[in-house]
């Protein structure tokens, strides 16, 4: 074992982490100064990287904080922190900021963790990241469904409904999504490093039909506007900027496309002589979004009169309870904080010994029963597997 | 089961093991040495242990008696040595529990009670000469000098396997006498 790794360690880093875990306790320099029996200028000193820390001092500075000594030493990767990034990206007011600052923090923690996993596993997410389209000087509604048909043809979806669109955009496309509680006007986070890639939190409180919306929204501020961050709630602009017309307008042709939805809208429409609010129902389950979502795009296509979604709603239409009526279930989803990979990733460094289990709780955010909960479930997932076979290369002879 | 060491120190996983199996003070009782935990062990692990007792509905918090009876030793850093070593061992572990453990067993020359494979590497690496027991080691041994019966054993592994959710790895050396009891 080498020498005292606070010898070695980057005091400059090891400072900003104390110095945020202090603010976030609510104590001030002079109480952290009395925890280690100094002045607060040594805090001062320590939070700039001036000074080193003994031993002793990080483990009496970590249980005042609340902290565990390994979230200042552990040698975790070293991304662009999002409170930099978000410091500009949405309009706020104090008490805004301390209901989302929480959620940020949560939401920069699992990708931090994420992009660690990937280091200890060594496998990375594989990108397919298209360039970012040029979206200058274009009509919104052209330029959002030229993007949604040219994504749709290049992750070979076709013109039909896509089911799980969470595994997409994590699997084929490589993007890190996570569903995170947030307050129920909060829709998404969008963020983007250069290491982390693109990454997005979803209001998991929200319902599928809204959640797959709001992915979609984050979506096309990975094309389009990648490098900006968003933090997209209801009410926050007075003036909607153009970059924002454009992710709403998106989701409506990536999640149903102008061909699809126009055949089976003429399919139904055929065979019945007339469109119902069954058929109504019935092709809003099939897309997996909302009936708003689909009634306002029918009227957009003038398959439905203008007004349609008005009198639905005047006439006192109640959503769930219809779509319990017809024996529409649930549209297919996975609701799990955690992407799947990233649950994959850690069940695997464990099993290997890569990790503690202590850590793998850490990675999953919850206490070793749960962990040990989840780990059964994820060997379970992989059952019939041997230890030894689960890492075989299926492709060698 | 021989014991080379005055000492044993359980790591948080045996800790829930041996509270799960609702047996903890008899199986502590019965190790030939002074068991001993570590206080960042205690003090991370104190909720899941009390969700433990909370989901058996028991009155008691086994833990705490076997403190209070001096069965159980709650042990601290002793020198700066000990708390630069798991500082050190923090940074290759990622783990507060598992290097507290780990940095004690080793500057103290004790024996370790562990089943993390990544401890048992780690450890067997840094500490070649000090014991590394197992939770099964240590039950079977309890049921051995106890003389417990065969219907009580397959219930305190039974508890442990349901409600402390422990499953022995593949290659452990007792997984065939655990399979045999529990079948």
């Amino acid at each position: 074992m080498a020498a005292n790794i606070l010898d070695n360690i980057d005091l400059r880093k090891l400072g900003e982490l104390l110095q945020q875990a202090r603010k976030k306790s609510g104590m001030t320099q002079a109480d952290a100064a009395k925890v280690i029996d100094a002045a607060r200028t040594t805090i001062v000193a320590i939070e700039k990287g001036d000074r080193r820390l003994k031993p002793n001092e990080l483990i009496k500075l970590a249980r005042a904080y609340g902290r565990a000594v390994s979230d200042f030493v552990r040698s975790s990767p070293v991304t662009e922190p999002f409170e930099v990034q978000f410091r500009a990206a949405y309009q706020r007011n104090e008490q805004e900021e301390a209901r989302i600052t929480p959620i940020i923090e949560r939401f920069e923690e699992l990708c931090r963790n994420y992009l660690e996993l990937e280091k200890i596993m060594d496998a990375p997410i594989p990108r397919n990241y298209p360039q970012e389209y040029d979206v200058t000087n274009m009509p919104i509604e052209a330029a959002a469904e030229s993007i949604a048909i040219a994504e749709r043809q290049r992750l070979g979806l076709g013109d039909g409904p896509i089911p799980m669109l969470r595994d997409i955009l994590e699997q084929s496309v490589g993007i890190r999504v996570f569903y995170l509680n947030m307050p129920a006007k909060y829709a998404e986070i969008y963020s983007y490093d250069e290491q982390l890639g693109g990454c997005m939190a979803i209001n998991l409180g929200h319902y599928e039909e809204r959640r797959r919306w709001s992915m979609a929204h984050g979506y096309l501020h990975f094309l389009a506007h990648r490098r900006k961050p968003v933090v997209d709630f209801e009410g926050q602009y007075k003036r909607i900027p153009e970059s924002e017309r454009l992710a709403e307008a998106f989701p409506k042709y990536f999640l149903m496309p102008t061909s699809g939805l126009l055949s089976r809208f003429n399919d139904m429409y055929r065979t019945h002589g007339k469109f119902t609010p069954t058929n109504l129902f019935t092709l809003a389950h099939y897309y997996g979004v909302s009936i708003e979502a689909l009634v306002y795009r029918l009227e957009d296509m003038e398959l439905l009169p203008s007004g349609t979604w008005d009198r639905l709603r005047d006439r006192g239409l109640k959503v769930r309870k219809v779509q319990q009526e017809l024996g529409l279930d649930e549209i297919e989803h996975r609701a799990d904080t955690l992407p799947i990979h990233y649950q994959h990733l850690a069940i695997e460094a464990l099993e290997q010994g890569l990790i503690t289990e202590g850590r793998f709780a850490n990675f999953l955010g919850v206490d070793r029963l749960e962990a040990r909960r989840i780990a059964e479930v994820l060997r379970e997932h992989s059952s019939g597997m041997l230890e030894e076979s689960a890492y075989l290369d299926l492709r060698q002879a | 089961m021989e014991i080379k060491h005055s000492h044993i120190v359980l790591d948080a996983c045996c800790v829930l093991n041996f509270r799960a199996s609702g047996h903890l003070i008899e199986i502590i009782q019965s190790v030939p040495a002074q068991v001993v935990v570590t206080e960042v062990v205690r003090e991370r692990e104190l909720l899941t242990l009390q969700r433990l007792a909370d989901e058996s509905n028991e009155d008691t918090n086994q833990f705490e008696a076997a403190m209070e009876k001096g069965l159980l030793a709650v042990t601290g850093f002793n020198s700066e040595s000990e708390e630069e070593t798991f500082v050190n061992y923090v940074f290759e572990l990622g783990d507060d529990g598992e290097s507290a453990t780990c940095a004690i067993a080793v500057h103290r020359a004790w024996a370790i009670a562990t089943d993390d494979k990544k401890a048992i590497s780690f450890f067997q690496r840094e500490a070649p000469n000090l014991q590394i027991l197992s939770t099964l080691e240590v039950v079977k041994h309890w049921s051995e000098a106890e003389n417990v019966s065969s219907a009580t054993l397959r219930s305190v592994l039974t508890a442990i396997r349901t409600r402390g959710r422990y499953i022995p790895q593949r290659h452990h050396s007792l997984l065939g006498w655990w399979e045999g009891i529990m079948r």
